[in-house]
């Protein structure tokens, strides 16, 4: 490995016990206050168009892809709330985090939510994502995934049923409305504290120095 | 049965008959190859199902499984060994049949056993693993899993939420979930 790899660094110790007892997660929807009373205008507007044109990327880990198809199609059809698939991350809104992610896998989500334009989403879906589920003992997936991507909104449950995951985009809705959501900006903000944590787990570290987002 | 016969006559090993489809065989590390190309060649076993590690960690060995089909008479043969499991080593036998490379790598990756001879690349379904194989037993994957990531707290007791969730949200449960509560 050459030395122009680790620019921001592998973490030392003290980095990663200072990221182990700060335990928040630095990105959370509900910590924003951008309600209709403070918005402009034009960001009224903006957000109403586009809680209503949500693409997502046609992505998925973890068994939780399989209620994709069936959310898509025509009984439970998710199009008639302007959710539909993009083929490629720089063409979607909405990233889907759909079941346990190995670490393996967490290195190729980071790469596809980084190369996504603002404003981008994040929906975590069922309890691996949340605490690991069953895979709380697992050697090889992440327990929660705020730690290493911000989250918008998780769903929980295991398998989350159509339903369960059509509420989870009308409650993105909501807070896209509200100005909540997407939180590619604060990513960027927390980087540092977010590469720590990515940097801790993923061994063979070879991201690009820096992006020009 | 012939195989059997035969087994007996060449090898001289004991195999069984398990059940009308399962012929089982024990051998010793050094026949297997042997073994599985008498199979081949001689009995239309072409097939190689499948292989499988087991870690009898009290044993100290590591027992392979091959398991080879006959598409002809639909029989199956499991050939069962035994190795060190303190100095794994076992024979390739990609030279019989390809698809064991696949196998043989994940064993080298999960087990730690060595295939010399075996021309692969070292990593195969890990990333930058530098810890004891991971499927052996004495890996404490709770321990690892604890150590590496970072877990959300749980809840402190054990109550049932939901009518705090009902309070919330103006939600009511439904009357086939009403007999799940805990109270």
């Amino acid at each position: 490995m050459s030395n122009k790899i680790n620019t921001i660094g592998i973490p030392s110790e003290e980095e990663i016990k200072k990221a182990q007892i700060d335990f928040s997660p630095r990105c959370t929807a509900a910590g924003r206050v951008n309600d209709k009373e403070t918005q402009k205008m034009v960001e009224y507007i903006l957000n109403f168009a586009r809680k209503h044109s949500l693409f997502v990327l046609a992505y998925g880990t973890g068994c939780g892809a399989i209620e994709i198809p069936a959310t898509m199609t025509s009984r439970y059809d998710a199009e008639r709330f302007g959710i539909r698939g993009a083929a490629t991350p720089r063409q979607a809104d909405v990233l889907l985090i759909t079941g346990y992610l190995s670490t393996k896998t967490l290195k190729r989500v980071i790469r596809v939510y980084e190369q996504m334009q603002d404003p981008k989403y994040v929906i975590a879906f069922g309890s691996c994502t949340i605490n690991g589920g069953m895979y709380f003992d697992s050697y090889n997936t992440i327990k929660a995934l705020d730690r290493y991507l911000p989250v918008d909104v998780y769903i929980a449950g295991c398998m989350p049923r159509p339903e369960s995951v059509i509420k989870g985009f009308i409650k993105l809705q909501e807070l896209i409305q509200n100005g909540n959501a997407g939180n590619g900006e604060c990513y960027r903000d927390n980087l540092d504290w977010y590469r720590t944590n990515q940097q801790k787990i993923i061994k063979n570290w070879d991201f690009p120095d820096e992006y020009n987002w | 049965m012939d195989l059997i016969h035969n087994l007996k006559e060449v090898f001289e090993i004991d195999a069984k008959i398990k059940n009308d489809f399962q012929i089982e065989v024990e051998a010793k590390k050094e026949l297997v190859s042997s073994i599985l190309l008498y199979l081949k060649n001689q009995h239309g076993f072409i097939h190689l199902d499948h292989m499988s590690c087991v870690d009898w960690i009290e044993d100290e060995v590591f027992e392979l499984v091959y398991i080879v089909w006959n598409p002809n008479t639909k029989k199956t043969v499991l050939l069962h060994t035994k190795i060190d499991r303190n100095k794994p080593e076992m024979e390739n036998i990609d030279t019989i049949w390809d698809q064991a490379n696949t196998y043989e790598r994940e064993f080298r990756e999960m087990y730690g056993i060595e295939f010399p001879g075996l021309v692969a690349e070292r990593e195969f379904i890990l990333e930058g693993w530098t810890e004891m194989p991971p499927m052996r037993r004495d890996f404490d994957t709770k321990k690892y899993a604890e150590e590496t990531y970072a877990t959300r707290p749980g809840r402190e007791n054990a109550e049932d939420v939901r009518e705090k969730i009902i309070k919330r949200t103006g939600e009511e449960i439904p009357d086939f979930a009403k007999k799940y509560s805990r109270d």
